[in-house]
């Protein structure tokens, strides 16, 4: 919907209004990812206490950071984000392999999450760097 | 880290002649040769029997008749023992499914080969028959019915979930006839179920007598009835107008405690049953007692009271059969040449604590017990738990074949498949392992009974279903945050692998669960083939006990302590699982059970898929010939949604299959309401139908007409979250 939005600006050619609807869409993404991290990082946490895997904790800490940095330097959103991306699916292939089904909780929320960050940081990446 | 300590290397395997402890306390039964006069047949026991405290239409029972009368049917009854002890030649399957197991044998094995997988894909309905019987009022939410029909000459003979008996024409589904005991709600149990019937024809009735074939079923209020196969009358010559009340003697009568859900077997013309004891409730339970019935006349003829060795009779009066003892809930096999009738044991009415039950009760339960089906005298046991504080309740039917033992040499052995995936092949006669059975070192701390807890447990080495341990990686989840969840519930929780002992202080994972491994579905033995196909579960369960005092505050009670038509507080099984706020009154703990561990947000399992598969397993060497997830995630996904997904994810399923000489295996029995057909050579699916219910039933096959029909019963199943329905569908190819 925010891209069906912005596309439709887009036309009207008004970059003011182009970049104020990323930053709304932004801070709802922002908001939700600190929520997510937030819960994945104290999880984690716990997990690890409990002699348990150390991913969800250091997960969570990628998020959190990915969600500041939407907020603070959007250009930077991106590869940070990308990182814990493609350090996720390092570490789903490593315990599951190519069972598809339990890849389901490691990689598909985590991608539709790169799926948003992707365009949001490359539009408010390029604008701020204008 | 100690949930990855129990690797095989731990398991210390020990020589077969250990595992079999109560292995041949009497001699086997190859010539169990009864004469009448030797055994305790009802006229002789009558006057000590007690009138029925229940039902009003039996109360003139025909040990309450006047001296005379009882005299002249001593008469007649020994007159038809005599003809009816000796063992018959069975019906054959093919053209008829004469039995719930299929054929005699219980391998649910038809050797109809017209549908193909060549052809099965022009399969087409012939005809959808609707039973009728739908819940209503306090049964909502509480209906399973699990219907599978005999066909015996024209007609398809069944009961529905609440014990209406009909017979409907097999080509046309046509109704002939319908016999309605008229069950209460309250009489159902966990679920309303009635599995099957059986059937009897009476060799010393002429022909034209009315019930000279007789079908036979049990109820959920505990009658045993029996109609005529032609019309539905009651038959007249059948305990009083055509019924059996089995609460005698059992105590005071509570609805839904004592319930009878499977068909009855039949050996040699004795009606043998058990009941389901509604679990979990309180030690002093209703007994497992387990009953033989002239199928002619439905005179008592023995029981066998675990509690009481040695005594057939019925207990004095103003006693009842022991209470709280093991209970068979499920299908015995009938061996009409040995006149053995071999009973797949549940565990005592306490599940999971056992420091209060007696030796004879840790003697006998869940194992399979060989009866002299004419005294009622147990003739060997196997079993396939040491001290059960798990419910791994025998579930499935045992199956009779004859087993290869090298050299073109066969053995008649019997099948037994368990709850926890393993596979028994016995000497039927003598109760021997045929395959190799070890014993491995099991966890015994944390436990609240240490000293009950078994140091070792049988296992098949043979074959088992059984998958490796769980490990936290195995947790699942939709996205990572529950799955995070699932995996701390995972370290806290007590695991210490297979047979992990219960716990209070913490939770403790049960795997496999109780819904098996092998449930009441049973196996098919293609015997041609020389394969077992099994159908299985693959979920744990996540449980707690709970210390009596938390449990009165949440007010458990068990069902002879609630209010009439009431339920235990908010944890009444209203649609739950069986054992989620279980009372277990009398022992110091009541149980929580959260079975198939789902996510309590979510209700998302909490472990990853396969949930069930479907095996194919070489009877000659009892190795896997494939093995692949059964049910597709169409009707799952997060929060009860439907994924839509055609994928095959592997379900939880209940109901077995029935396997073809075609080379086909039909089974629906996952949650995705699909019937499918199954190549017996590859495991391939090639042939599929969307059921309008839950085919949580096991199917069959016959002919008609020289035209092959395969049923099933989309009737649907609560526990595992099905549509509820009525509906009996026929498949066969077009004209």
């Amino acid at each position: 919907m925010a891209n069906h939005r912005a596309d439709t600006l887009r036309l009207r050619g008004s970059d003011h209004l182009r970049g104020g609807g990323w930053w709304i869409f932004a801070i709802i993404l922002a908001i939700v990812l600190s929520l997510f991290g937030l819960a994945l990082f104290v999880g984690g946490v716990w997990l690890i206490f409990l002699g348990g895997s150390w991913y969800y904790a250091l997960a969570g800490a990628g998020l959190l950071m990915t969600a500041w940095l939407l907020i603070t330097s959007p250009g930077d959103a991106l590869p940070v984000y990308g990182l814990v991306w493609m350090a996720t699916v390092i570490w789903a292939f490593w315990e599951v392999g190519t069972d598809w089904w339990a890849q389901v909780p490691r990689l598909v929320a985590p991608t539709v999450v790169l799926v948003l960050i992707l365009p949001t940081a490359i539009a408010l990446g390029s604008r701020s760097k204008r | 880290m100690h949930n990855l300590l129990l690797s095989a290397s731990v398991f210390a395997i020990v020589a077969t002649s250990t595992a079999l402890p109560a292995l041949s306390q009497t001699p086997p039964a190859t010539e169990p040769a009864p004469q009448p006069t030797d055994q305790p047949t009802a006229p002789t026991q009558a006057p000590s029997e007690t009138p029925a405290t229940g039902s009003p239409s039996l109360e003139r029972s025909p040990a309450a008749m006047p001296a005379g009368e009882e005299t002249a049917e001593a008469a007649t009854g020994q007159q038809t023992d005599q003809g009816n002890r000796a063992p018959r030649p069975q019906p054959e399957i093919g053209a008829d499914w004469p039995f719930w197991g299929g054929d005699a044998q219980a391998t649910r094995y038809s050797p109809l080969d017209q549908i193909t997988r060549d052809n099965v894909d022009q399969l087409e309905r012939a005809f959808i028959y609707r039973t009728g019987d739908m819940p209503t009022g306090s049964a909502e939410g509480k209906y399973a019915a699990e219907t599978t029909p005999l066909k015996i000459g024209d007609q398809l003979v069944m009961c529905s979930a609440k014990n209406i008996l009909i017979a409907i024409d097999a080509a046309t589904g046509e109704e002939n006839w319908r016999y309605d005991p008229q069950v209460s709600n309250d009489a159902i149990p966990y679920s309303a179920s009635c599995r099957g019937v059986s059937a009897y024809t009476a060799p010393g009735l002429p022909d034209d007598a009315q019930c000279k074939t007789r079908v036979i079923e049990g109820t959920l209020d505990a009658r045993l009835i029996a109609v005529d196969l032609r019309t539905g009358q009651p038959c007249a010559d059948f305990g009083e107008n055509g019924q059996v009340d089995l609460w005698q003697n059992i105590g005071e009568k509570v609805p839904g405690w004592y319930a009878v859900t499977a068909p009855p077997a039949i050996v040699r013309g004795v009606v043998v049953t058990g009941a389901q004891v509604k679990d979990g409730q309180a030690e002093d339970a209703p007994s497992g007692v387990i009953r033989g019935f002239d199928a002619v006349t439905g005179a008592f003829l023995w029981a066998w009271d675990l509690g009481r060795p040695g005594e057939h009779g019925q207990p004095p009066e103003g006693e009842t059969y022991t209470r709280g003892t093991p209970n068979m809930w499920t299908t015995a096999t009938a061996d009409e040449k040995l006149g053995l009738v071999y009973l797949p044991m549940g565990n005592s009415s306490v599940d999971y604590y056992g420091s209060n039950r007696s030796e004879l009760e840790n003697q006998w339960a869940t194992g399979l017990v060989a009866l002299n089906a004419l005294t009622g005298e147990p003739v060997w046991d196997f079993q396939t738990v040491y001290n059960d504080v798990w419910d791994y309740d025998l579930g499935s039917q045992a199956t009779l074949l004859d087993f290869p033992t090298g050299e073109g040499e066969t053995t008649p052995a019997i099948l037994l498949p368990s709850k926890q995936g393993d596979i028994y092949i016995l000497d039927r006669a003598t109760g021997e392992p045929l395959t190799p059975v070890g014993e491995i070192e099991t966890p015994q701390d944390p436990s609240v009974e240490p000293d009950y807890i078994s140091d070792v447990q049988p296992t098949s080495e043979w074959h088992t279903l059984r998958k490796d341990e769980l490990v936290e990686k195995d947790m699942w989840g939709f996205t990572p945050i529950d799955q995070l969840w699932c995996r701390i519930q995972f370290r806290r929780a007590g695991y210490q692998g297979f047979y992990t002992p219960p716990t209070a202080d913490q939770r403790w994972i049960q795997y496999p669960g109780y819904n098996g491994g092998s449930d009441w579905g049973s196996v098919a033995v293609d015997t041609d083939r020389n394969i077992i196909v099994a159908n299985y579960n693959d979920v744990p369960n996540y449980n707690r006990l709970i210390p009596r005092e938390e449990a009165d505050e949440m007010g458990l009670r068990p069902i002879n302590e609630q209010p009439q038509g009431g339920e235990a507080g908010e944890n009444a099984d209203v649609g739950g699982a069986e054992g989620a706020g279980d009372p277990q009154a009398g022992a110091p703990y009541a149980i929580d059970v959260n079975a198939g561990w789902r996510n309590d947000v979510t209700g998302v399992p909490c472990t990853r898929p396969p949930y069930g598969g479907i095996r194919a397993i070489d009877l000659n060497t009892g190795e896997t010939l494939w093995d692949t997830p059964i049910g597709t995630a169409r009707r799952n996904g997060p929060f009860g949604i439907p994924s839509m997904l055609p994928f095959k994810i592997g379900t939880p399923n209940n109901g077995g299959s029935v396997v073809t000489a075609g080379g086909l295996i039909f089974i629906a029995a996952a949650t995705d309401n699909l019937f499918r057909a199954i190549d017996i050579e590859t495991g391939e699916t090639v042939w599929q139908d969307v059921l309008p219910a839950g085919g949580q039933a096991n199917p069959i096959s016959y002919e008609v007409d020289g035209q092959q029909y395969v049923l099933i019963a989309a009737t649907g199943h609560h526990f595992m979250e099905t549509p509820i329905g009525d509906y009996i569908i026929a498949y066969r190819l077009p004209e």
